[in-house]
């Protein structure tokens, strides 16, 4: 399928992460043009573009500015976030890599639609090139007078700090993140208020991420009914990066419009490793509930996937074949919510811990079906009530195990088939 | 104020207000672990979840507020009680359920919800419970144990000693199944107010050190007293099994303490262990102390003071301890045998701070009612002779009787110094429960109630009148002093004979101007701050 890459254009190009040659793809074109416009005309394009936030919510990204209070005394602030954690989630990671400039574009501009002259990009600690490379161009971004007291000789201030975090999945929650941020233990907090109106230091303050802020120079520059053009509907629309792992010939960050099928998906990546047979697959991310073989037709966009149980989420798709025992992977996906729970909420705290003992059970061969009937009345109390969304992000996983491959895994419980036979994913013979 | 619908009842409550404390207006309580109206919320314990009409999801009641008319909420629908049943499960798998050797048993937030909105058997039966080893009693300070295994998370100690005490010594380590309450490196929990996070501790974690193994909490009897450490007045709860207290808790009082009070003040009743007490009158006949029947011990005294004598003067030293009622019987005592020499004396204490909503009172006393003693006419009338000058510059040397009612009124009576200055009285009665070395070199000891076993008023260091009750009756041959000096003045004037705490509060509020139009019977459960408290006028 050709497709134009809109967000990935530079990556590759030599020198793609400096001023020079983003200008020459016409970077920054954009911000000139934004700054020529009211703040308020941004807000009304960037709405108009049906832009959904690209880091799991989905939430219209123009409605979320437009919540920021025009006329306070108080400063604002644009928070990036590119704290990605998800597992399976690298997309932003080559965004920030290749591309830094095109993220800086979309703070300022983002700054100017709100009024918030600084941004802080709160990335993950691991992430240190990426940390590396944001430094470096927003180094240069201030040498060529794009960032710092007057913004292209408009006028307008902004300011852009790279903000490195400690390791927790936690803080990529928007109100974990402020409170790290402010220097805090990273745990959420209650809403509302939401952050909008009371953010970062107590001030209105927009949380987006990467790959939002990302699009957001191409929908100045080219018009929110360009990007309306791009996508199946009109709740799903433009550019989107879709983070391939698993069992699947070349993984990787490919582009695609959003609502490509997953099989377009699959081919576009060299199909199934080795040729085996897909047995399940996660569309989103580790929060997002898996989905069947039979699936595999399923358009990736936000409300295709919602009506179908799942989720877009952060668009990481997680491909498993038939040699995968999904009791492995769903307990895999629950330990690392068990690990990653702040331990406030008593749901999330308590109930990502049993999951995951009665998951590790049942993969280990000393499970019945009652462990599965067990497992089945606790999940949906994990979800639902907890404080922030990690409660609800591990409930999924192991809900649709349950609703998906609940059969499959009776009839291994009464055959005594756990623990199933572990297939290497790379043939180390070979490497060797 | 918006009207919101709890359960089928009807509240009007101001905007913002949270939908626990709404809730709690029509009596319909909302279960609730983290939340605390004095913290801040953090919603955390998720016990709270309600049913609320036009959401989708349930709400934390304790984060939801009260904002426009019409909100209909449901904290027992079946989606609520499923909710809080399953929190309850959640607390409980990992719980060591050690309620038999656990000092919270029976005043325990588990327990209590455990029965009104858990399950009564465990679906966690083969893994094995998440511990803290060598966390099961790590001293956090020194009056606060800590059982990690016990915890249920809900950080509300940790957020007491960040925004109550403001000392932060506690914080929220690690994260996940593994969270736990702890001091950080070198510095413990050590502050005037630290106790107070046992009180607010809902489950077994936090013990307090002083407390804890001495009794189970479902033999004590409870009632609602004054606290005698300093001049705040802090409202309590007084926890005794037959006479005997095991402890103080603080009892929520606005405009006083709020929900708090100190540690020294929970430590004060514990000299009532520990001083030796006066069990019966004592007489010294021949210069031999003996014991003796009350009538002879108070005709004695009588005899002694009853008239002004060519020998001396005779003072009345009264203390901080005597009930308001105790020091206007006292005064009238004075008064009635013509002696202008009538004066308080109470030890200066360091200064103790309680945190309340109106920015904190502050007592300085070491006793709690100096101004109410001073209010009754405890105060040196003209020519008369001062507590310092009895004390200090041995005045009392010229006394010819010198009557000190109570005697463990400050650290005076016992310093040997002093106790002998005093004694330089040529007749010296002492009435007091305690048995303080000024006690027993007295001609005349009467052993009087502990604040325990009467009842009376104090005024605080604001001015605020407030009643406290009698916990239990005090031992045999002991009598409260308002029914010691009534017999006294009875033999003055005989209609004194009958009068109680409260007849003589209604007597005192003719004569007092800042008590004018009380009536015992119309003091407030949370007492009444006094028009402008006079301090010191008259000395």
């Amino acid at each position: 399928m050709a497709v134009e890459r809109v967000l990935t254009r530079n990556v590759g190009r030599a020198g793609s992460r400096t001023v020079k040659v983003y200008r020459e793809s016409g970077g920054y074109e954009a911000l000139a043009k934004a700054l020529r416009l009211q703040p308020e005309e941004v807000v009304e394009e960037v709405k108009k573009s049906a832009l959904r936030g690209r880091g799991g919510a989905g939430f219209p990204c123009g409605l979320k500015w437009s919540f920021v209070p025009r006329g306070t005394d108080k400063p604002k602030y644009i928070v990036c976030n590119a704290d990605e954690s998800e597992p399976g989630t690298f997309k932003d990671r080559l965004l920030m890599e290749h591309d830094p400039q095109q993220l800086i574009e979309g703070c300022v501009i983002a700054g100017w639609a709100v009024g918030a002259n600084t941004t802080y990009i709160y990335i993950r600690g691991e992430y240190r090139f990426a940390a590396r490379v944001l430094e470096e161009a927003i180094r240069e971004a201030y040498d060529h007078g794009i960032l710092g007291d007057s913004v292209l000789g408009s006028g307008f201030r902004h300011d852009v700090y790279v903000h490195r975090g400690a390791g927790a999945y936690i803080c990529g929650e928007e109100t974990g993140m402020l409170e790290s941020l402010e220097g805090k233990r990273g745990q959420p907090r209650v809403k509302p208020p939401f952050p909008a109106v009371v953010g970062a230091f107590g001030c209105p303050t927009v949380i987006n991420n990467v790959e939002t802020l990302c699009c957001v120079p191409h929908i100045v520059l080219r018009g929110a009914d360009w990007f309306r053009s791009i996508g199946p509907d009109e709740r799903n629309t433009g550019p989107k990066l879709y983070a391939i792992s698993g069992h699947v010939e070349r993984p990787g960050t490919y582009e695609y419009p959003i609502g490509v099928t997953f099989q377009e998906l699959l081919d576009g990546c060299g199909g199934m490793y080795k040729g085996r047979r897909l047995k399940a697959f996660i569309p989103g991310g580790a929060s997002a509930p898996m989905l069947r073989a039979e699936d595999r037709e399923i358009r990736m966009d936000f409300d295709t996937l919602a009506k179908a149980g799942s989720m877009l989420g952060s668009a990481a798709v997680i491909v498993m074949d038939e040699t995968t025992c999904v009791v492995r992977a769903a307990l895999r996906l629950a330990k690392f919510f068990a690990h990653e729970s702040c331990g406030q909420c008593t749901p999330c705290r308590e109930g990502t811990n049993w999951m995951e003992l009665i998951l590790h059970r049942i993969e280990s061969g000393h499970g019945t079906e009652a462990d599965l009937d067990l497992l089945a009345r606790v999940v949906p109390n994990v979800g639902g009530i907890s404080l922030c969304a990690l409660g609800d992000a591990a409930q999924g996983p192991v809900r649709s195990l349950i609703e998906k491959f609940g059969d499959e895994i009776r009839d291994n419980l009464r055959a005594g088939r756990y623990p199933l036979p572990r297939v290497p994913y790379f043939d180390l013979g070979a490497v060797a | 104020m918006p009207t919101v619908t709890i359960d089928g009842r009807l509240v009007e409550v101001p905007a913002g207000t949270n939908l626990v404390d709404a809730a709690a207006r029509v009596g319909v309580q909302i279960p609730h672990y983290c939340y605390h109206p004095r913290l801040s919320v953090v919603g955390q314990c998720r016990m709270c979840m309600v049913e609320i009409e036009g959401m989708p999801k349930l709400q934390a009641a304790c984060s939801t507020s009260v904002v426009k008319d019409g909100m209909v909420v449901r904290s027992s629908s079946p989606a609520a009680s499923e909710a809080q049943r399953a929190i309850m499960e959640f607390l409980l798998i990992n719980h060591p359920l050690d309620c038999p050797i656990c000092d919270q048993a029976g005043e325990c937030g588990l327990q209590d919800y455990s029965f009104k909105h858990g399950q009564e058997f465990s679906r966690f039966r083969f893994e094995e419970k998440r511990t803290y080893p060598e966390k099961e009693r790590i001293p956090l300070g020194p009056t606060v144990l800590l059982n990690m295994n016990r915890c249920i998370q809900c950080t509300r100690c940790v957020r007491f000693t960040q925004e109550i005490s403001k000392t932060g010594e506690l914080g929220f380590f690690e994260r996940g199944a593994r969270a736990e309450i702890g001091t950080f490196p070198g510095k413990p929990l050590d502050n005037p107010l630290s106790t107070c996070v046992v009180d607010i501790c809902p489950v077994g974690a936090l013990t307090s050190t002083r407390f804890r193994f001495t009794e189970r909490v479902w033999y004590l009897d409870k009632k609602p007293s004054i606290c005698t450490g300093c001049d705040v007045g802090c409202n309590i709860t007084l926890e005794h099994r037959q006479g005997a207290i095991k402890r103080y808790k603080p009892r929520f009082n606005p405009d006083v303490n709020d929900y708090w009070m100190c540690d020294h003040g929970r430590s004060t009743h514990e000299r009532y262990a520990t001083v030796p007490r006066l069990t019966a009158p004592r007489l010294r006949r021949d210069g031999e102390l003996r014991s003796s029947g009350w009538k002879e011990a108070l005709d004695v005294l009588f005899q002694a003071i009853r008239t002004r004598r060519a020998d001396g003067a005779t003072a009345f030293l009264g203390s901080g301890f005597l009930s308001t009622e105790e020091a206007f019987l006292f005064a009238k005592l004075a008064e009635l045998v013509e002696s202008p020499h009538r004066s308080v004396w109470v030890d200066s204490g360091p200064a103790r701070a309680i945190p309340n909503v109106r920015g904190g009172i502050t007592g300085h006393d070491a006793a709690p009612n100096r101004r109410g003693a001073e209010l009754a006419g405890l105060l040196p009338r003209p020519d008369g002779v001062d507590a310092e000058r009895l004390l200090v510059e041995g005045g009392s040397a010229s006394c010819a009787a010198l009557f000190v009612a109570d005697s463990d009124f400050g650290r005076a009576a016992y310093d040997p110094r002093i106790v002998e200055r005093l004694r330089g009285a040529k007749f010296l009665a002492v009435m007091g429960w305690a048995d303080s070395p000024l006690a027993q070199v007295a001609d005349v000891a009467l052993p009087a109630a502990t604040h325990a076993e009467r009842e009376g008023t104090f005024v605080n260091v604001d001015g605020r009148l407030q009643r406290f009750e009698r916990s239990f009756p005090p031992p045999s041959q002991t009598r409260p002093a308002i029914e010691i000096l009534a017999d006294l003045l009875a033999r003055i004037d005989p209609k004194w004979g009958a009068v109680r705490a409260a007849t003589t509060f209604d007597l005192m509020a003719e004569e007092v101007s800042a008590l004018r139009g009380l009536r015992w019977a119309n003091i407030p459960a949370g007492g009444i701050a006094l028009p402008a408290p006079r301090r010191e006028g008259g000395a």
